[in-house]
C-alpha cells in the first residue's frame, strides 16, 4: 500500500505559504536571523525565527494560552487540510487520524514552569502551565479545533522523527475505518535548547549552515511546523516508507543510512532530500550517497530555513513534493562546491523527474527515509 | 524489505500473542514479585526522597529501588551516565529477553512522557545556579524520550527502529495497542511494545499544582478518594503473529484480541465527565476483537482516584460492562504515566495466567455515583478468560486493549 499526499501546509521562517516559500527558496532565499538571549546568561545565540505576520487569522478558544507550538501546528495542520479540501464534520470526525512529530515539545512553558519553580519555590508551581508543558498538548489542541475523536498519536523523537510519523501513517492507514492522516511536526525555539545542542556540540553561533563540509560548524536552530495531508490517492505518492533504525554511536551512522537508502534506492532515483544540516549527519549521509545514489541530484533546505527537528523532517517532504510537482530544485546554499556529490547548487530544471527520496538523521541516533513518486 | 510483501501476503488479520514480558515497577522486579506483591495486595506507595516535597500537598510516590536498579550498572559501556529511565528499561527488557532469546523485533514502540527529565532538571537548576556544568553534556544526551529505549535496546543486542508515543498518560496502552495493530495487519511478525517513565521533581509538582495529586492514600473509586500519588517504572511486551510463535515453538502468555484509541476534547487535564470519550475506547476495542461486554471478566481501570477521572471512567464501565470486576492497581503502585498502561498490561497477563483479580487496595465506601464491582483490598480467585486495561491522558486521549487467556 503507498498513500498519496493531497495537502500541505507549513510554517517557516520564510512564510507560510507552500508556493511563496518555494519560489523564495528557487530564488536562492534564506531566513534572517535574529539573536535570542537569556537573563541569566551573558551568550547570545542566533536562530531563524517564524515571523510574527504568519499566525494571523489563527485563532481559537483553546490556543489563548498555548505555546508557539501549538499555534504553528495548528496554523500548519489548518493549511494542508484546506489544501486537501478535507472538511472534518461529525460523521467522518473519527476517521481522521492525526499524527505529532516533536523533539523537544513546548520547550518554552516547560522552561517557564521550572523556572519559577527554581526561582520562587514549590508553590510558584502553575496549573495553567503545566498541561502545556506535555508532550500531546499541541496535539490535543488541534484535535479539539478540527473536532476529532479517534486516533491521535505524538511521537517524539530527533530530526528523523517527521519521517518516523509518515511511516506510522502507513501503518494506521493499513486499516480501512481511516479516510486521511493528517501528519504534522512542529518545534519551537528558546534560548535553552540552543545553549544545550551548543554544549552537546552541534550548534553553530551564527549562521550560515554550511552543508557537506569537512569542518562541521554546526547549526542555526529554527521554529515552526510542516503538516501533510494522507490519503490513499493522489499525484504525488509515498511509495516506501520502511521503518527506520537506530545508531549507537555517530560513526555508526553511515552504515544505518547505506541499509535505508540501498532499501529506497532499488530503482533509478532523480533527487534525494537531505537531511545534511552543518552537524556529523552532513559526513554520513555524503558518504552514503556517493555511494549509492551517486548520479541523483542532492538538495538540503536547512540552510534556508535551519535545523528544526520534529518540523524539519516534514519541511523535506513537502520539498520533495513541490519538486517533484514543480519539476525544479532550489540552490543548495553555503555548500563547498568540492563536495563529492551531485548537488543541485543553482535553480536546477529536474523536467523527467519521477522519484524522490527523503533522508533523514537525526542527532540522537534516530535514522529514517522515504521514496516518493509522481504519476 | 519483506515488509511490503508480507504485509499484501494475506487478508486474515493475523492473531498476535504475547511471547514474554518484563517489568520494574513499585510492585518489584520482573514479573514472579510482581505477582506476589499483587497477590499480597501489596502497598508500595512510599515517601518521597529524591527532591524535596515539605511544601507540597502530596508526599508519597510508588517508587523503584535505586539501589537494585544498580545491579544493571556495568553491563553496557558508560552505565553510571545512564538516566535511571534507562536502567529500568535495560532490566525490564533483559526479563523479556532471558525468557525469549530468539525474539528479534522488527519494530519498537514505547509510551513515554518525560524522558530523562530528572536530568534536564539538573541542567537548569546547574544553569541558572551557578552550578557546575562539566557534566551538561552527559545530561543533555540522555535527556531525550528516545534514548531509554535505545539504551535498553544496545544492552540487550536488539537493532529494532523504533516510536516513543507520548500521548500523556494513555501512551503504554497506545504503545501497545499500535504494535497490536501493526502485527495484526501482517505488516510486521515482531514487535516489542511498552513503556517506561521515572519520578521527575518537574511533574511531581506539576500533578500537585493541579491539586491532582492526594496528601492521603490513594483511594480509586472510593467515595472518598482525594486524588493520585504518581509512580515509576518500566514494562515490555513481545508481540509476535501467533502462528509463527507457535512454530517455532515458543511459549505463549496471553493474546491480544483488541484495541480502541479514541480523542474527546473537552479539556486539556479533564475529561469529558459523561465518560464518552473513555466508553467509545472500550468499545472500540470490543468491536476490534469481536467480542461483547460479557464476555469480558476483569477490567483493570485507569481508576488515578482523582474525582473526575473516576467518576467518567465508572460511569463509561457502569453503562457498558454488567457488575465485571474492576479494578485499580495504581492504589498499589502510583500512576506511573508513560509506564502504567504496559505495567497494567503486565498485571493482565499475570491475572490471566494465574486466574485471579488484583486489589483495589485502600478502598472502603463505594461511591454512590457509580455502580461498580470494585475488586477491594484483597485479590479474589477467579475465573479469567478475558481482561481489559485502560488508560486515559491529559488532552483527552484514551486506549483500551483487550487480552485473553490462551491454553497450551
Amino acid at each position: 500500500m503507498s498513500l498519496a499526499i493531497v495537502g500541505m501546509g507549513w510554517v517557516t521562517p520564510l512564510g507560510t505559504c507552500i508556493d511563496s516559500v518555494w519560489e523564495r527558496l528557487l530564488q536562492g532565499d534564506e531566513a534572517s536571523a535574529t539573536t535570542i538571549s537569556e537573563e541569566f546568561a551573558d551568550r547570545v545565540y542566533s536562530v531563524f525565527r517564524v515571523p510574527d505576520s504568519a499566525l494571523k487569522g489563527i485563532s481559537h478558544p483553546r490556543l489563548r494560552r498555548a505555546s508557539a507550538i501549538s499555534r504553528f501546528a495548528a496554523a500548519a495542520g489548518l493549511h494542508a487540510l484546506e489544501s486537501a479540501g478535507v472538511k472534518l464534520e461529525s460523521q467522518n470526525a473519527e476517521r481522521i487520524a492525526l499524527i505529532f512529530a516533536t523533539s523537544n515539545g513546548g520547550v518554552c512553558y516547560t522552561k517557564r514552569f521550572y523556572h519559577e519553580i527554581v526561582s520562587t519555590g514549590v508553590q510558584a508551581a502553575s496549573p495553567l502551565l503545566f498541561p502545556e508543558t506535555v508532550f500531546n498538548a499541541p496535539a490535543s489542541h488541534l484535535a479539539a479545533m478540527l473536532g476529532m475523536t479517534g486516533a491521535t498519536y505524538t511521537l517524539v523523537g530527533d530530526g528523523a522523527v517527521g519521517l518516523a510519523a509518515i511511516t506510522m501513517a502507513e501503518e494506521l492507514m493499513a486499516n480501512e475505518s481511516l479516510d486521511y492522516c493528517l501528519v504534522v511536526g512542529t518545534e519551537e525555539i528558546d534560548w535553552l535548547l540552543c545553549d544545550a545542542y551548543r554544549r552537546w556540540r552541534f550548534l553553530r553561533l551564527a549562521p550560515p549552515i554550511e552543508p557537506f563540509s569537512n569542518q562541521n560548524r554546526g547549526m542555526i536552530l529554527s521554529e515552526g511546523a510542516g503538516a501533510i495531508v494522507l490519503a490513499r490517492d493522489g499525484l504525488v505518492t509515498i511509495e516506501r516508507a520502511p521503518p527506520g533504525g537506530y545508531f549507537n554511536r555517530r560513526a555508526e551512522a553511515e552504515t544505518i543510512l547505506r541499509r535505508i537508502l540501498g532499501d529506497l534506492s532499488q530503482i533509478e532515483i532523480d533527487f534525494v532530500i537531505s537531511s545534511a544540516n552543518g552537524t556529523f549527519v552532513d559526513h554520513a549521509e555524503s558518504q552514503t550517497l556517493q555511494e549509492l545514489v551517486p548520479n541523483a541530484l542532492v538538495y538540503t533546505g536547512k540552510p534556508a530555513l535551519g535545523e528544526s527537528g520534529g518540523a524539519g523532517g516534514l519541511w523535506q517532504i513537502i520539498l520533495a513534493a513541490q519538486a517533484l510537482h514543480s519539476k525544479e530544485l532550489p540552490p543548495v546554499l553555503h555548500a563547498d562546491e568540492s563536495v563529492r556529490l551531485r548537488l543541485s547548487l543553482s535553480r536546477t530544471p529536474v523536467p523527467s523527474v519521477r522519484r524522490a527520496i527523503v533522508l533523514g538523521c537525526g542527532l540522537n541516533q534516530q535514522t529514517a527515509g522515504l521514496r516518493l513518486a509522481v504519476l | 524489505m519483506a515488509q511490503a510483501d508480507r504485509r499484501e501476503s494475506t487478508n486474515d488479520p493475523a492473531r498476535v500473542a504475547v511471547t514474554a514480558a518484563g517489568v520494574v515497577s513499585p510492585l518489584g522486579f520482573g514479573l514472579a514479585e510482581t505477582l506476589e506483591s499483587l497477590r499480597s495486595a501489596r502497598d508500595c506507595v512510599t515517601p518521597v526522597m529524591r527532591f524535596a516535597v515539605t511544601q507540597c500537598r502530596c508526599k508519597t510516590a510508588g517508587q523503584v529501588s535505586d539501589w537494585r536498579l544498580l545491579a544493571s550498572y556495568g553491563q553496557i559501556p558508560r552505565s553510571r551516565r545512564l538516566h535511571r529511565a534507562s536502567h529500568m528499561m535495560i532490566q525490564a527488557l533483559q526479563e523479556l529477553v532471558t525468557q525469549q532469546p530468539e525474539f528479534e523485533p522488527e519494530l519498537t514502540v514505547i509510551g513515554a512522557t518525560s524522558g530523562g527529565m530528572s536530568y534536564g532538571e539538573r541542567y537548569y537548576r546547574s544553569l541558572t545556579g551557578a552550578g557546575d556544568l562539566r557534566h551538561a553534556p552527559t545530561w543533555i544526551a540522555n535527556y531525550p524520550a528516545q534514548k531509554p529505549v535505545t539504551d535498553a535496546q544496545t544492552a540487550c543486542g536488539i537493532s529494532a527502529p523504533c516510536y516513543v508515543i507520548a500521548n500523556a498518560c494513555a501512551s503504554g496502552t497506545n504503545a501497545i495497542g499500535h504494535a497490536f495493530e501493526c502485527v495484526r495487519s501482517g505488516r510486521y511478525q515482531r514487535v516489542l511494545a511498552g513503556g517506561y517513565d521515572a519520578l521527575a521533581e518537574m511533574v511531581f509538582l506539576g500533578f500537585d499544582s493541579l491539586q491532582a495529586s492526594t496528601p492521603e492514600k490513594c483511594r480509586p473509586f472510593d467515595r472518598h478518594r482525594s486524588g493520585m500519588v504518581l509512580g515509576e517504572g518500566a514494562a515490555v511486551l513481545a508481540l509476535e503473529n501467533l502462528d509463527s510463535a507457535r512454530a517455532r515453538g515458543a511459549s505463549v502468555l496471553a493474546e491480544i484480541i483488541g484495541y480502541g484509541i479514541s480523542t474527546d476534547n473537552f479539556h486539556i487535564t479533564q475529561p469529558e465527565p459523561s465518560g464518552i470519550g473513555a466508553r467509545q475506547a472500550m468499545e472500540r476495542a470490543l468491536e476490534s476483537a469481536h467480542v461483547s461486554a460479557a464476555d469480558i471478566d476483569y477490567i483493570n481501570a485507569h481508576g488515578t482516584a482523582t474525582v473526575f477521572n473516576d467518576a467518567a471512567e465508572g460511569k463509561a464501565i457502569s453503562a457498558l460492562f454488567n457488575g465485571v470486576p474492576v479494578s485499580s492497581t495504581k492504589s498499589m503502585m502510583g500512576h506511573s504515566l508513560g509506564a502504567a498502561g504496559s505495567i497494567e498490561a503486565v498485571v493482565c497477563l499475570l491475572a490471566l495466567q494465574h486466574q485471579f483479580l488484583p486489589a483495589n487496595i485502600n478502598f472502603t465506601t463505594p461511591d454512590d455515583g457509580v455502580d461498580l464491582n470494585i475488586v477491594g483490598n484483597e485479590p479474589r480467585s477467579a475465573v479469567v478468560d478475558v481482561a481489559l486495561s485502560n488508560s486515559f491522558g491529559f488532552g483527552g486521549t484514551n486506549a483500551s486493549v483487550l487480552m485473553r487467556k490462551l491454553e497450551a
